[in-house]
């Protein structure tokens, strides 16, 4: 028996936490209502001149417009929820003192991170799979009665739709590796959705006004979007595959630092 | 249960956390088919002490181990050790069932025990209940059925009757010596000599990190021997007893210090002095408990 690899019995029990509390479905609530939103909103207004000399986006005749409305919309309204599900897999143990019994159970905490990811993974592509249809339904009937076609058979849109998903589902990975090195579940989250929301927001538009896209397609949000591939005004994407590998690698960087630091660490 | 017999075993523990020295070169044993109590006030090192032996606080100095070996190094844990360390260690949102099943799955341990082990400490009809609802007691029970999941030869409790009823404290004095007589080592922690006082057949005693005294709990029971006589002549009874022992007088009572019960008792018979009533006094542990850890090393 390897002392680094996940027992399948020990992934049933890391779903199985999921499972037994309420947070994953209200979460779940969460992305279906933001991915219609954004769904929504994003196939009303493509097209539509925003005024102040700003240049519309694309009309949904193009097959830019149509990978936003349901590609693009699936992603953004469901990667938030998973990377909190992620976060809190990690910091709810130590919020509620269950790490106790679970470091007890399984004195190998590398085995017990490695078991979370698995079971994470499942849950993440589930997130991203019910984005994807609220989304494909949402984004579809306003489509349909602003006249337009449905779309759904545009050019590279369902490689966009399941790359999505899977970005989601890496997701919950990048919230486990911050939750291993942020284990306030407050904090976690905050700084989080702070960093995700407005400092990488920033960060972009300052590198791109800065000709420096070099930079800003490697920050996390950007290399998502390389998977869902939307056509950006603003700055270049990593190739779908690069983009991947890159949020993958936020992932485990930020676990593996989570996990040096706490492999060893008190549990009082 | 696997073979009985598995020894603890606390040899030179030290645990600094920072400035604060909180073991200082601990040293005991534990041994198997007896209930060994784990006595000390607050903040003597218990806590710290067990979850050394548990693998969850590495320890400055020194080792604790089960049967010789480190507790993660032990090849299936749950199955040797179980442990209850607080009562707090559940997420309130998770039912006691769900809580349970999600611990043998990770130790390997067969799910359907789970319903079984819920009636075993009492909580049959709550098991689909959330823990936030529960009551202290009911979380104890909680974490009792957590630690006998894996059916383990070595258990290991630390405050376990805390928040139990007078009912639940006998529930639990009962169980534990059931376990220690199916030949399991029991270790069980309390700041209260008198809650574990009718449970243990063992004692470890520690205060402020170091060992004051380990051994059997008859042991401890060392004070001056005294009797108690009422007698209705008090000055007779001296007379008999003549100057060999030390007499006092107590609530009405002769305190007769130096001399069993049959002594006495033969002397006033023979000198012919009423006896109304004799008895040995009782040894108050609770108060040998206190001088012993409130002087440190005194008693040792």
């Amino acid at each position: 028996m390897s002392t680094t690899t996940a027992k399948p019995a020990l992934v049933r029990s890391e779903l199985r936490k999921i499972t037994s509390t309420r947070l994953w479905w209200g979460l779940l609530i969460g992305v279906a209502i933001y991915t219609a939103i954004s769904a929504g909103a994003s196939a009303a207004f493509a097209g539509v001149d925003p005024g102040g000399g700003q240049p519309p986006s694309p009309p949904l005749d193009t097959p830019e417009a149509i990978r936003t409305v349901y590609a693009s919309a699936a992603f953004s309204g469901a990667y938030i929820f998973a990377m909190i599900l992620g976060i809190t897999g990690m910091t709810g143990e130590y919020r509620y003192q269950t790490i106790t019994p679970t470091f007890l159970a399984v004195p190998r905490r590398v085995r017990i991170v490695l078991s979370k990811m698995a079971a994470h993974i499942g849950y993440g592509l589930a997130y991203g799979a019910v984005g994807a249809v609220v989304a494909l339904v949402v984004g579809g009937i306003v489509i349909s009665i602003r006249g337009f076609d449905l779309g759904y058979g545009t050019d590279r849109l369902w490689p966009s739709i399941l790359l999505g998903v899977v970005a989601v589902a890496i997701w919950t990975l990048v919230g486990l590796g911050i939750g291993t090195l942020i284990r306030n579940q407050i904090a976690a989250i905050l700084v989080a959705v702070f960093v995700v929301f407005l400092v990488e927001g920033i960060a972009t538009a300052i590198l791109a006004a800065t000709d420096l896209d070099s930079v800003a397609k490697w920050l996390p949000t950007n290399a998502s979007a390389a998977l869902t591939s939307p056509g950006s005004s603003q700055l270049e994407y990593l190739p779908w595959w690069a983009g991947g590998l890159v949020l993958l690698g936020y992932a485990v960087v930020l676990g593996g630092i989570g996990l040096l630091l706490s492999s060893r660490r008190d549990v009082t | 249960m696997g073979q009985a017999g598995h020894r603890i075993d606390v040899v030179g523990l030290t645990k600094r956390f920072g400035a604060v020295t909180a073991l200082d070169d601990l040293t005991f044993s534990v041994r198997p088919g007896v209930v060994t109590g784990f006595l000390g006030p607050n903040g003597a090192g218990k806590t710290t002490t067990l979850r050394c032996l548990l693998g969850l606080v590495q320890p400055t100095a020194g080792t604790a181990t089960i049967d010789g070996r480190r507790y993660r190094d032990l090849p299936d844990p749950l199955r040797t050790v179980g442990a209850a360390l607080e009562a707090a260690s559940f997420h309130p949102g998770r039912s006691a069932r769900a809580h349970l099943q999600v611990m043998a799955l990770a130790a390997g341990v067969d799910v359907g025990r789970v319903d079984q082990l819920l009636a075993q400490v009492g909580l049959a009809e709550f098991g689909g209940r959330r823990v936030g609802g529960f009551s202290l007691g009911m979380r104890q029970r909680l974490a009792l059925a957590q630690a006998l999941l894996g059916d383990p030869p070595v258990l290991i409790l630390d405050e376990p009757a805390n928040g139990l009823d007078p009912a639940g404290i006998a529930w639990l004095r009962g169980f534990l010596r059931s376990l220690a007589a199916e030949g399991r080592t029991v270790l069980v922690s309390s700041h209260v000599l008198s809650e574990v006082q009718q449970t243990v057949d063992d004692v470890v005693v520690i205060t402020r990190g170091t060992l004051v005294r380990q051994g059997a709990l008859t042991e401890l029971d060392a004070g001056p021997t005294a009797v108690l006589v009422r007698t209705p002549t008090p000055e007779a009874l001296r007379d008999a007893l003549g100057t060999s022992y030390d007499v006092s007088e107590l609530d009405g009572r002769l305190r007769v210090v130096g001399g069993s019960t049959d002594e006495v008792g033969h002397l006033a018979h023979t000198h012919g002095v009423e006896l109304h009533e004799l008895a040995a006094e009782a040894s108050d542990l609770e108060q040998v408990f206190l001088a012993m850890t409130t002087e440190g090393e005194v008693v040792r």
